[in-house]
């Protein structure tokens, strides 16, 4: 896409039009409230009033680092790491089957299959787990079952393991779908030719599909971390006591009305999540995934 | 697009590996949710599987007179209701934007997927700050407002795929045959769209309808389904808990197998006639 100064008047006014609504609950509803939390981070807490004023301070950072709250931010993370790299393990063989290992039948039954999800309860499918993961659940009467441990094992559930286990069903389909979408736009004719200059089956996938397919394994890894990032339900349902992410942290923050520092949480996170996507639509084009989407 | 059946040729040992992955994958999805299910027929206060034979309704019954549940559920219809009927239109206006665009789609697309990843607390709370500040009281409409934001980018995805079916040179037709561009939308993209429009009906209706963090900061006076389920959840859940997460869960299911599958199917049969555009 070119640079000239009149690019945006390729914006079409019918274009506009229609997306003006849309444009409107996004920015209105979505970016607004977000800048609003990000400026008021920089004001001052009034004990008074329980509010806030608009004297410029950077006491909410500190108090950032001051109140412990760092590990939190840094457990967080590397919870979100571990499930989107599990994640991404998982899904990409299925993407695989589904973008080029299936007939067309099955392929629309395995993705109406990583589809459902997104339209279920998050909460309940967490809690599920806890009937499986549990001192009574199914594996641990299993594992006593079959003499393989005598004593149930503790740290199935209320536990970092739990969590990941938790995230990673519940947010695998966001990764299988980048990838399927990617897989589907490489051209067949490419993968002929590998086959005919006589490449196996596991070289063409990693020397011809792998590469092309690189951009959605990406960001199928990013929707994952990101959104595991963001959630609080799993750790509160399947964490160990006193667990927290910073979604619990934030909840705690204002359960004691701190705005400012509940907004310095927020904006933390937010500038964290904006840097990442800005840096993996420059250098994976991702806004070019989705360009054919549709037509 | 026309793709032989499988792309890829593989060799028996790729194949069952891969399988086996992606078995795993569904497995990991849908066995702890179809336990819970099974496991909420048990009528006894113990949990765990009964035999077929003695499966109960028990827990079920006794629902229905749980009063704040009933509330619950009931502010959650409307909310969920309100939203989809919201959401809808505006995904599908941004839809026929996004295909009426001819320069930054892809930007467009991103800018409202955005809404899908940004954290639920950290919306909820700058939402709930906002309507703090122009001093607007949390009710219904406040969930409605974040449940919006939430639920536009899967119906904009949702319409933006039902309206693959139609091409441009439709729309041209019905131009050249002089109806209005807004005639043209109601009497031939519409009706193209309309199963897209229901699914992304449904879809809006059931992401407010199992959303928690962000009704979290907005409700007012009643609690969402949700939250009640949060509740119910940690105090030492009885087995109604179970029963209740069954039954919306089974709903959720029913509802979006039901729409995928046979929309697909439709489409499926219907791209195999000729001159059918496609």
């Amino acid at each position: 896409m070119s640079n000239r100064p009149h690019g945006a008047g390729r914006f079409r006014r019918p274009a506009l039009l229609l997306a003006l609504p849309s444009l409107l609950v996004l920015v209105g509803i979505g970016l607004v409230p977000l800048v609003i939390v990000t400026v008021w981070s920089f004001w001052s807490f009034d004990p008074d009033t329980y509010w806030i004023t608009p004297e410029w301070t950077l006491a909410s950072y500190s108090a950032l680092f001051d109140t412990g709250r760092v590990p939190v931010l840094v457990r967080t993370t590397w919870l979100a790491l571990l499930t989107a790299g599990i994640a991404t393990f998982f899904a990409f063989p299925a993407a695989t089957i589904i973008g080029m290992m299936s007939r067309p039948r099955r392929a629309v039954v395995l993705i109406v299959l990583f589809t459902i999800p997104f339209f279920t309860s998050a909460l309940i499918r967490a809690f599920a787990w806890r009937l499986v993961l549990g001192r009574t659940g199914i594996v641990n009467e299993a594992l006593v079952g079959l003499d393989i441990v005598e004593q149930p094992v503790e740290w199935l559930l209320f536990s970092n393991f739990a969590v990941v286990i938790g995230m990673v069903a519940a947010y695998l389909p966001f990764a299988v779908i980048p990838m399927v979408l990617v897989l589907g736009r490489i051209e067949p004719s490419v993968m002929r030719a590998s086959e005919d200059l006589g490449a196996g089956f596991w070289t063409t996938l990693r020397r011809v599909v792998l590469p092309l397919a690189m951009p959605g394994v990406i960001a199928g890894f990013l929707f994952v971390f990101v959104v595991a990032l963001g959630t609080s339900t799993e750790i509160q349902l399947l964490g160990g006591a006193g667990d927290s992410s910073i979604a619990i942290m934030i909840n705690d923050v204002m359960r004691v009305v701190n705005f400012p520092l509940a907004f310095a949480i927020a904006t933390t996170v937010i500038v964290f999540l904006s840097v990442i996507v800005i840096l993996a639509d420059r250098v994976l084009k991702l806004s070019r995934m989705f360009e054919d989407l549709g037509t | 697009m026309n793709r032989e059946a499988t792309v890829l040729r593989s060799p028996f040992g790729a194949r069952l590996s891969f399988n086996a992955l992606l078995t795993i994958a569904l497995l990991f999805i849908y066995a702890p949710a179809v336990y819970l299910l099974l496991a909420s027929f048990n009528p006894g206060l113990q949990l765990g599987l009964v035999p077929p034979d003695r499966f109960s309704l028990t827990w079920y019954v006794s629902l229905a007179g749980d009063r704040k549940l009933l509330s619950a559920l009931g502010e959650s219809v409307i909310v969920g209701a309100v939203t989809a009927v919201i959401a809808t239109p505006i995904g599908l206006s941004a839809a026929l934007a996004f295909r009426a665009m001819t320069a930054r789609r892809g930007a467009f697309f991103l800018f409202v997927l955005f809404a899908m990843f940004v954290p639920g607390t950290i919306q909820g709370l700058g939402l709930s700050v906002v309507f703090k500040v122009l001093a607007v009281k949390p009710s219904w409409f406040t969930v409605v407002v974040g449940h919006v934001l939430w639920a536009l980018p899967f119906a904009f995805t949702v319409c933006l795929v039902s309206l693959a079916v139609v091409r441009p040179h439709m729309i041209a037709a019905a131009r050249d045959l002089g109806a209005g561009p807004w005639r043209a939308f109601r009497d031939v993209t519409l009706p193209l769209v309309r199963t897209g429009i229901v699914s992304s009906l449904v879809f809006s209706f059931l992401l407010s309808f199992n959303e928690y963090s962000r009704a979290y900061y907005l409700v007012g006076r009643y609690n969402t389904l949700p939250l009640y389920m949060f509740g119910a959840m940690n105090s030492g859940a009885s087995p109604t808990i179970y029963a209740l997460s069954g039954a919306v869960l089974l709903i959720s299911f029913a509802l979006v197998a039901v729409l995928l599958l046979g929309r697909r199917f439709r489409i499926g049969r219907s791209a195999g006639r000729p001159g059918n555009g496609g």
